[in-house]
């Protein structure tokens, strides 16, 4: 079958006025330094990927008759489950590399109080405290 | 002593009593904390470092039993075992099959003979310290470290070791948590680093 059906104007219309504010929302998270530009990058590339796609739904049609799907729409679910599970196991790798990082933060802060601690025992003042 | 977020007096009585506390801003729970304890014996050089269980379970009488085996240079982790000698605390049923079966799949995986790698009273020399300082798993983190050791060259062994009843509080492990537990740990040893890790990770 692989035929696209005309986008009606209305869906477009909403489509990309929802990925325009989302992708705007984005913008201003980096802006504001709430999402570093590299953990963004995979949200603006995939939300332009949906906007390119809403305006020209075309281009989904071609994509889907290259991996031979009969129905775009298909080929459609599939990249964004593809998508989604990519990036899952992106912010999981995140959260690991994070949970490691702070438990040697804090590892290495109940040393340096145990150390200052000691020094304070041995009578020294915190501003003559060595340096390690 | 490392103190990961007791709600008790321990920490303030153990600095009245002039140990040096270490406390973690975060609780750690017990790789996290153990892992903390090695960090400060590389700090400092420490030649040996031992762990025990506070709860009472341990009889710090027998610390020279599990550190003469260290002291001789014959073993780099020694691991105090309840089940080589008769007598004392061995837990229960449920709990002995568990640690059969940990100590089965240490020897398949990695060819450590231990028979209560489960057990917390243990030794290790400077090679050990500067090991576990560097990688030390986080959580259950016992069976783990003995095949990370075996893995890292070490030789690690045991010593017979009587076991109480522990005095105060419970233990963390359900039964239900038994089987996380178990499940937890094969996969760990299944999945342990082909080469010797080089940074701390959790597990």
């Amino acid at each position: 079958m692989n035929t696209a059906a005309p986008l009606p104007r209305e869906i477009q219309i909403l489509g990309s006025a929802v990925l325009i504010a989302f992708l705007g929302w984005l913008v201003r998270l980096v802006r504001t330094q709430k999402v570093t530009l590299r953990d963004s990058l995979l949200w603006l590339l995939s939300t332009l990927t949906a906007l390119a796609v809403t305006l020209r739904p075309e281009l989904l049609a071609r994509a889907s008759r290259l991996l031979d799907v009969q129905v775009p729409s298909n080929a459609l679910f599939g990249a964004a489950i593809l998508y989604l599970s990519f990036n899952l196991v992106s912010l999981t790798i995140g959260s690991s590399m994070n949970a490691a990082s702070l438990r040697r933060l804090a590892q290495e802060c109940a040393i340096l109080r145990g150390e200052l601690e000691a020094l304070r025992r041995q009578g020294q003042p915190p501003g003559d405290l060595p340096g390690r | 002593m490392v103190d990961d977020g007791s709600s008790d007096e321990t920490a303030s009585v153990a600095a009245r009593l002039g140990f040096t506390v270490l406390p973690t801003a975060v609780n750690l729970g017990i790789g996290g904390a153990v892992q903390t304890g090695y960090l400060w014996a590389r700090e400092r050089g420490y030649d040996v470092a031992v762990q025990m269980d506070a709860d009472g379970q341990h009889d710090p009488g027998q610390l020279e039993a599990v550190l003469a085996p260290v002291k001789r240079g014959e073993l780099s982790v020694v691991v105090g075992s309840r089940f080589i000698e008769a007598g004392g605390y061995r837990s229960t049923a449920l709990r002995r099959m568990g640690i059969r079966y940990l100590s089965w799949f240490l020897r398949l995986r990695c060819g450590a003979r231990v028979s209560d790698p489960t057990s917390g009273y243990r030794a290790a020399d400077r090679r050990a310290i500067e090991l576990f300082a560097r990688s030390y798993p986080s959580d259950y983190p016992e069976p783990e470290s003995i095949a990370i050791a075996v893995r890292n060259g070490l030789r690690v062994g045991e010593v017979p070791i009587v076991m109480a009843r522990r005095a105060h509080g419970e233990s963390s492990i359900t039964a239900w948590r038994t089987l996380y537990y178990l499940v937890k740990v094969s996969l760990a040893l299944i999945l342990l680093p082909a080469r010797p890790p080089r940074t701390s990770h959790g597990g």
